[in-house]
């Protein structure tokens, strides 16, 4: 049995004072200090990180972490663009398997403000194929495509794109650290101004610092001293082509779908059984995506379905959706988002979700998407 | 960033037999906010184009305004400067559409 | 016989009017329009070089005609704008053209008079029996610095040529050429904008070697201007090419076909020929084609074309295709040929 006990975040934003291995240290050294772990109860780490290399020329982690924890333990460094975090959770599953006993840190994350928007907007086409990038597509653009394919298909418009952004902007107001504490109007969103048409500034993800930090044991004695820890019941990876134009389908992400399907199957459990979920919102388009690839919600229906309102806190759902603020709201230093969604399930799960409580929750999932769909983990936690 | 003269050479063995071919759009944007090497050239729009083959390939399409772009418009590859280069380095030729 | 076989054009579809230059300068539009003789001129897009358009071009000369790409066994690119001050664009037009790699691949620099330049040369290798096609390309996106007056006709286009010597549009019946050290027109090394000499661009430059190059043509031949249907002339502005065939005795008749110059302006290597392209599209086999470049610095290359029956199954719209155009004004002009 794996269990994630513990959980630390930065704040996400605009952190001027603080560089890439400052974020770390102090996700680091605050889950331990929020789970009252000592180092030398740690046996591993699992940093993720997209772009430390790219935009700073900042890479072997291992060792500077090694640095800023002292000690000599192994520490893996994964990257899988935005779905880094998900992915280093999954490996840190997978050591665990195997490895009875033992306890790992799993850590993202990542410093973008340091840059100009252009060099950032830049090193986040290295998740995309090289035709993408020789075309000056972006990311913004490639879900913009997909979500045009969409429209097209099922007779939406950006209209429908304007409630997740209200819905995760009011969930963020909740989150004390979130990027954006603000509520939004449903017209500010629809009028914001554009980036790739059809998306305006309110349909996508910020640029964002910030680093978060969970602790995942496979330690019995040390789960029995813990009385804040939650199970992990399945963790699924499934990748695709890097090549948007390649994929079986554009409107949709093929790869979550076959993640969530092993899921599932994996915790044997239910879609109805889940009663809170973080999912990949980098840009609105994506939150109506995921609700159907993972099975939420019939495909071609999101775009309906979303306007109730039904996954936003109040409303009485029966499944509430992005209670953090989603990567809109909250912010999504890439590297840390993975880890971000579990922190939430994990604060949700054990009660401590304060203001953004979704009451009763016992089964919670979490979604982390790399690039335009290349890859895609879900996993599935209980109390 | 300096480009590689090596990775152009490479990119343009591909793109040769994808020049002045027919298709159709499959999907658009309009880029706002673009890399750092396409800034001059924006704001633009890009497309995915099916040719009559069947293979897919992104590129820009050349002067066409915001309201004339659909899915279904018929297009042809055509050669263009792709990239904003530094001054000292290889030129980047590559594939671009216009409506046809 | 050596002569052409295909020929394609391109000319972008962007335009900037004389008068619309003007007013950034504080002149009366229609006064420099009326005394240049050029009401507009063709601008290519900021994603466009002479390469580029040397493509579309080429590709038009290629297309259709049946030689195997593979016997071309030169190609020569004329330009004094090309995409590199050291580089060879003809490898890089063949390359994308699919023309391999056993051929002759040069670059030509002489003004206006690069290319035809590279026509005389080819004609000779074609002629000794060394390479049986050369495909001989005109290009520029000529830049010229702002509040000159060769702003308001430098101009973007290309031409190519598939020479050869059979299955031919138009014979070459005899050509030649005329030098000389004359500064009219230069640029140096690393600096952006060609200079000029005003005036001394005229009499002593333009008219005297392209006087000098087609009088000795008529001559050798034994020929009168009443003998060609058509002439063209290198067209640095509208009044030139005219003055300069009434010099030489045609008629205003005979050249009024060739001054596509008052549409789309000089794109310099591309100038004349264009004018060439022009008259083709109206040309009947059978007749007698006068075509004289110019290029600064200094010289001028004459031809004597006889167009053949051949002429009527390769003829391209010409007229047709420079209807579609796009007004553009000065600070996308600007933007557009890398100015700002």
């Amino acid at each position: 049995m794996i269990s994630v006990i513990g959980y630390y975040t930065t704040k996400f934003g605009e952190l001027w004072n603080k560089a890439l291995f400052d974020l770390v240290d102090e996700a680091l050294f605050g889950v331990l200090k929020e789970t009252s772990i000592e180092k030398k109860q740690i046996d591993a780490v699992f940093f993720s990180n997209m772009m430390s290399g790219v935009l700073e020329n900042n890479l072997h982690s291992p060792s500077k972490i090694a640095e800023i924890l002292g000690g000599h333990i192994p520490v893996f460094r994964v990257e899988a663009a935005c779905a880094s975090g998900g992915t280093a959770f999954h490996m840190a599953v997978k050591y665990l398997e195997a490895h009875a006993g033992k306890t790992v840190i799993v850590i993202g994350a990542e410093k973008m403000t340091d840059f100009s928007p252009e060099e950032v907007i830049s090193a986040l086409t290295s998740a995309s194929s090289g035709e993408e990038q020789e075309a000056g597509i972006t990311f913004a653009g490639l879900y913009a495509m997909m979500a045009q394919i969409y429209f097209a298909k099922y007779h939406y418009t950006k209209k429908n794109l304007s409630y997740v952004s209200y819905k995760n902007h009011y969930h963020g107001s909740l989150n004390e650290n979130a990027q954006f504490r603000r509520r939004i109007t449903r017209k500010e969103a629809i009028a914001s101004p554009l980036i790739a048409y059809p998306f305006g500034v309110l349909d996508c993800s910020p640029i964002s610092d910030g680093a978060s930090a969970i602790i995942l044991t496979s330690d019995k004695n040390l789960l029995s001293k813990k009385n804040k820890a939650i199970s992990v019941l399945a963790s699924e990876i499934a990748t695709d082509t890097i090549s948007l134009k390649n994929r079986a389908y554009m409107d949709g992400i093929e790869a979550s779908s076959i993640a969530a399907q092993k899921a599932f199957e994996g915790a044997a459990c239910t879609r109805q059984d889940i009663q809170v979920a973080e999912v990949h919102d980098c840009f609105t388009i994506a939150e109506l995506f995921a609700m159907e690839d993972l099975g939420f919600w019939k495909k071609g229906t999101a775009g309906k379905r979303i306007t109730s309102l039904d996954t936003m806190l109040g409303n009485g759902g029966r499944l509430i959706v992005n209670t953090s603020g989603g990567l809109k709201a909250a912010g999504h230093p890439v590297g840390a988002t993975g880890i971000k969604q579990i922190g939430e399930i994990f604060l949700q799960l054990t009660n401590q979700a304060g203001k953004r409580q979704v009451k009763g929750a016992e089964k919670g999932l979490t979604h982390n998407v790399g690039g335009s769909g290349g890859s895609a983990v879900v996993s599935i936690f209980s109390i | 960033m300096s480009t590689s003269p090596v990775k152009i050479w490479r990119r343009q063995k591909e793109i040769r037999n994808l020049l002045n071919r027919k298709g159709k759009i499959i999907s658009w944007t309009y880029i706002y906010a673009p890399p750092i090497d396409f800034k001059k050239n924006a704001p633009y729009p890009v497309v995915l184009v099916e040719f009559k083959k069947g293979e897919r390939a992104f590129g820009q399409l050349v002067s066409t305004q915001i309201n004339d772009i659909k899915i279904g418009i018929r297009v042809k590859s055509v050669l263009r400067k792709v990239r904003d280069v530094l001054s000292d380095d290889v030129i980047a030729y590559g594939l671009k559409f216009e409506r046809i | 016989m050596i002569g052409i076989v295909s020929y394609g054009f391109y000319v972008p579809e962007f335009r900037i009017k004389t008068e619309d230059i003007a007013l950034q300068w504080g002149k009366n539009g229609k006064d420099v329009a009326l005394s240049l003789g050029v009401h507009e001129k063709a601008v290519s897009s900021l994603d466009e070089d002479s390469l580029t358009m040397a493509f579309e071009s080429s590709s038009m000369a290629l297309s259709g005609i049946p030689v195997d790409r593979n016997r071309i066994g030169g190609v020569f690119f004329g330009s004094e704008s090309p995409p590199y001050a050291v580089n060879p664009a003809s490898t890089i037009l063949a390359e994308f053209l699919g023309i391999e790699k056993q051929y002759l691949a040069t670059d030509l620099q002489f003004a206006c008079k690069a290319a035809t330049g590279g026509m005389m040369m080819a004609g000779g290798l074609i002629e000794s029996g060394r390479m049986s096609h050369v495909l001989v390309v005109a290009s520029d996106k000529a830049t010229a610095k702002p509040h000159d007056a060769l702003e308001y006709t430098a101009s973007s286009g290309s031409v190519s040529l598939l020479m050869g010597k059979e299955d031919l549009i138009l014979e070459v019946v005899d050509m030649g050429s005329f030098s000389s050290d004359t500064p009219d027109f230069w640029r140096r090394e690393g600096i952006r904008y060609p200079s000029h000499g005003g005036r001394f661009t005229g009499k002593p430059s333009y008219f005297h070697h392209i006087i000098q190059s087609s009088a000795a043509l008529f001559k050798k031949n034994g020929l009168t201007p009443d003998a060609f249907a058509h002439a063209v002339f290198h067209m640095p502005n509208g009044k030139f090419p005219k003055q300069v065939g009434q010099s030489l005795g045609f008629k205003p008749g005979q050249i009024k076909t060739s001054l596509i110059v008052e549409q789309l302006g000089n794109s310099y290597t591309a100038s004349a020929l264009m004018g060439l392209v022009s008259v083709l599209e109206v040309a009947k086999p059978g007749e007698l084609i006068f075509f004289a470049s110019y290029g600064s610095g200094a010289g001028s290359d004459a031809f004597i074309f006889r167009t053949t029956q051949k002429l009527s199954e390769r003829k391209h719209p010409f007229k047709k295709e420079l209807k579609q155009k796009k007004y553009i004004d000065y600070p996308t002009y600007l933007r557009f040929m890398n100015i700002l």
